[in-house]
């Protein structure tokens, strides 16, 4: 199929994801109590349930969903790495560490901003000390070294949040535990509106370097003789998608595997051809957290599992259908 | 002896790297839940085991509201105004759960935890975990009182149910002044002021009682375990250390940092320890050599239950103080 169809057909399902999302959860609602809800008339209650906690989250997962498989197709681009995801240059670790750090200061009872800041920072610090790192070895960027520095870095920040966790006391150990297990649950209309605000003109930037990308994958020198600024594709990219991913992680905690596994199954499916793949990626990404979060809050309602284990659960055996597929494919 | 520390060192190395992994990886979620499943059911929400048998019934409700509006304070410092007793009350802490029962308001009650497995709280919908709890269900039960956990263990909820304007009352039941206010308090919330002074007296004296049972004796260094390898041990600021210090003891680990915390094992054999609490829940270390007590879980409760829990406690340190 082409990439338009595939586009189209995503799009159609993301538009399906978020009408399930905004109608299935723990309170069964009518689909008619639903619409109610939304045009503003009916059960203050369901009104509340709808408007003020379906549907930011709804939001939430497709703009943390996206961003991450997004920001995973660009990384395996960036570090010619099969296994890159969102996290591997260290950016969980230094968000983990920011958000843990937070807790263990107790700085969370008072500010109930000051989770998503530290971890913000957090993120931002881990992403300097790697540039800083790769930047010091050479004054190009050699994506080899940008990996080591990355797993380095990530190795040290979960010393520090071993460390940290070991002197504290339990209520911190166990918010650090739930905050790093990561969670669509405190989605608000302000964390949406934030998130939105990185990832919609991010996303759009990352797109925009499809091309030279194509070429990278090619090569670098080649990607230079071609015309691409190879220097300036490999730092920008770098740097928006780890603010991406950064933003997510600030808002949601740690959510694994979208961002290894979504970009994959794209790829299996459209081809290497980063003008596709990166913005399917996108909209596969914001289905599959969709669809993860729904079925999360459902199941074993009204206790949540925790969203990384129904992305490990549903996305392993889906990858391994689709790897399957494209192997068996290839054989014929 | 020796198996033992080879075992703590073991899992020690092995729960730092449960930690280290925790961060990195997508491939431990499974663990993850575990841990923190572990963690949060024993730590926050031991709240299951039967209590000791207490009728509330005995306690006349106050029938006057001419104490109302009250207003109080929570554990957070907000002032909370309550124009009237709230009728239909949500508490996702086990021990003001209970503390609502024994103050006979448990009929006000209209959803619970899933840590809440009193029976006469069964027929009711669970919420979730007391810290995350599933906002919509409990949106969904239409609270006008939500009793929460207070601090940053959990302050997105506290955040949202602000937000969604549902009144959210912080408590931190961490020492024993800590429960017997949170207990008058929740009864002049719900207007149950007679039978509040009741359980306080009650529980204020045992405490009492306790205290000349003890009085002139040594006091013996105990250490109260709570099982997680390394195990965890109740330290000062907490309920559970001051009800063994009531109890005539010293608590060996009254140089903890933090309310409740991991401890070496070799910091458990090689201090000077005369009897060891182990929590029921928790599992131990070979305790081979040392004296010990198996602690029922309704203790790990600080609620209505803590005056029975000062002197269970007591006894097993001072049995001759209870002929």
């Amino acid at each position: 199929m082409r990439r338009a169809t595939w586009a189209g057909v995503l799009f159609l399902t993301l538009v399906g994801s978020f009408v399930l999302s905004i109608w299935l959860g723990s309170v069964e609602l009518s689909p008619s109590e639903v619409i109610a809800a939304l045009s503003g008339r009916g059960d203050p209650t369901n009104r509340l349930i709808v408007v003020q906690i379906r549907a930011p989250r709804a939001v939430l997962a497709i703009l943390v969903g996206g961003g991450l498989a997004l920001a995973g197709a660009v990384f395996q681009a960036l570090l010619r790495n099969p296994l890159a995801e969102p996290y591997i240059l260290g950016i969980s670790g230094g968000a983990a560490t920011g958000a843990v750090l937070a807790l263990a200061l107790g700085l969370v009872a008072s500010h109930s901003w000051a989770l998503p800041a530290a971890s913000f920072a957090g993120a931002i610090l881990a992403v300097v000390l790697v540039l800083r790192v790769a930047l010091a070895a050479d004054d190009r960027v050699d994506v080899r070294v940008l990996l080591l520095a990355g797993v380095v870095v990530g190795a040290f920040f979960a010393a520090c949040i071993a460390f940290i966790l070991s002197i504290s006391d339990a209520r911190t150990v166990r918010s650090a535990v739930l905050w790093m297990m990561g969670s669509l649950a405190g989605a608000d209309w302000a964390t949406v509106a934030t998130v939105a605000l990185y990832t919609i003109p991010a996303a759009v930037l990352l797109t925009g370097l499809a091309r030279p990308l194509n070429l990278m994958a090619i090569g670098e020198d080649t990607a230079g003789y071609l015309g691409a600024n190879v220097e300036s594709v490999k730092r920008t990219a770098y740097v928006v998608a780890s603010l991406l991913t950064a933003a997510g992680v600030a808002a949601t905690g740690v959510i694994g595997f979208v961002g290894l596994i979504v970009p994959h199954g794209v790829r299996l499916v459209v081809g290497s051809d980063y003008r596709s793949l990166l913005p399917l990626s996108f909209l596969a990404g914001a289905v599959f957290l969709t669809l993860a979060d729904v079925v999360a809050r459902t199941v074993l309602s009204p206790t949540e599992i925790p969203i990384g284990v129904i992305t490990a659960f549903v996305g392993v055996p889906l990858f391994l259908v689709l790897l399957r597929r494209s192997m068996g494919g290839r054989q014929r | 002896m020796w198996l033992a520390r080879t075992r703590g060192h073991r899992d020690a190395l092995a729960s730092v790297l449960r930690l280290v992994r925790f961060v990195n990886s997508w491939s431990v979620a499974f663990l993850r839940l575990s841990t923190c499943a572990l963690i949060v059911s024993h730590l926050a929400c031991a709240g299951e085991a039967a209590l000791p048998e207490r009728d509330a019934s005995q306690f006349p409700s106050d029938t006057s509201l001419e104490a109302f509006p009250v207003e109080v304070v929570d554990d957070s410092g907000v002032r909370h105004r309550f124009q009237a007793p709230p009728t239909r009350i949500v508490s996702l802490v086990p021990s003001a759960t209970q503390t609502l029962l024994a103050l006979g308001v448990g009929g006000r009650l209209v959803g619970r935890t899933d840590y809440d497995q009193l029976s006469e709280l069964a027929a009711l919908p669970s919420v979730g975990g007391g810290l995350q709890p599933n906002l919509e269900v409990l949106v969904s039960l239409e609270p006008d009182f939500v009793v929460r956990f207070e601090g940053e263990s959990d302050q997105a909820t506290a955040d949202r149910l602000t937000d969604l304007g549902i009144p959210n009352f912080a408590i931190r039941p961490d020492g024993i002044d800590d429960v017997l206010s949170s207990i008058e308090r929740l009864g002049l919330i719900t207007n149950q002021r007679v039978a509040a002074d009741a359980l306080l007296e009650e529980i204020r004296g045992n405490l009492a009682d306790v205290a000349a049972r003890v009085e002139g004796r040594p006091r013996r260094r105990v250490v109260y375990l709570m099982g997680g390898e390394p195990p965890w041990v109740a330290g000062p600021g907490t309920y559970i250390d001051e009800l063994m210090v009531s109890g005539g003891a010293v608590n060996v680990f009254d140089d903890l940092e933090g309310l409740y915390g991991p401890i070496s094992l070799e910091e458990l054999i090689t201090r000077e320890v005369d009897l060891v609490l182990v929590s029921d829940e928790g599992g131990s270390p070979d305790l081979i050599d040392m004296e010990h007590a198996s602690i029922p879980s309704w203790v790990e409760v600080p609620g209505p239950g803590l005056g029975e829990a000062a002197s269970l406690i007591a006894r097993f340190i001072h049995p001759e103080a209870f002929p």
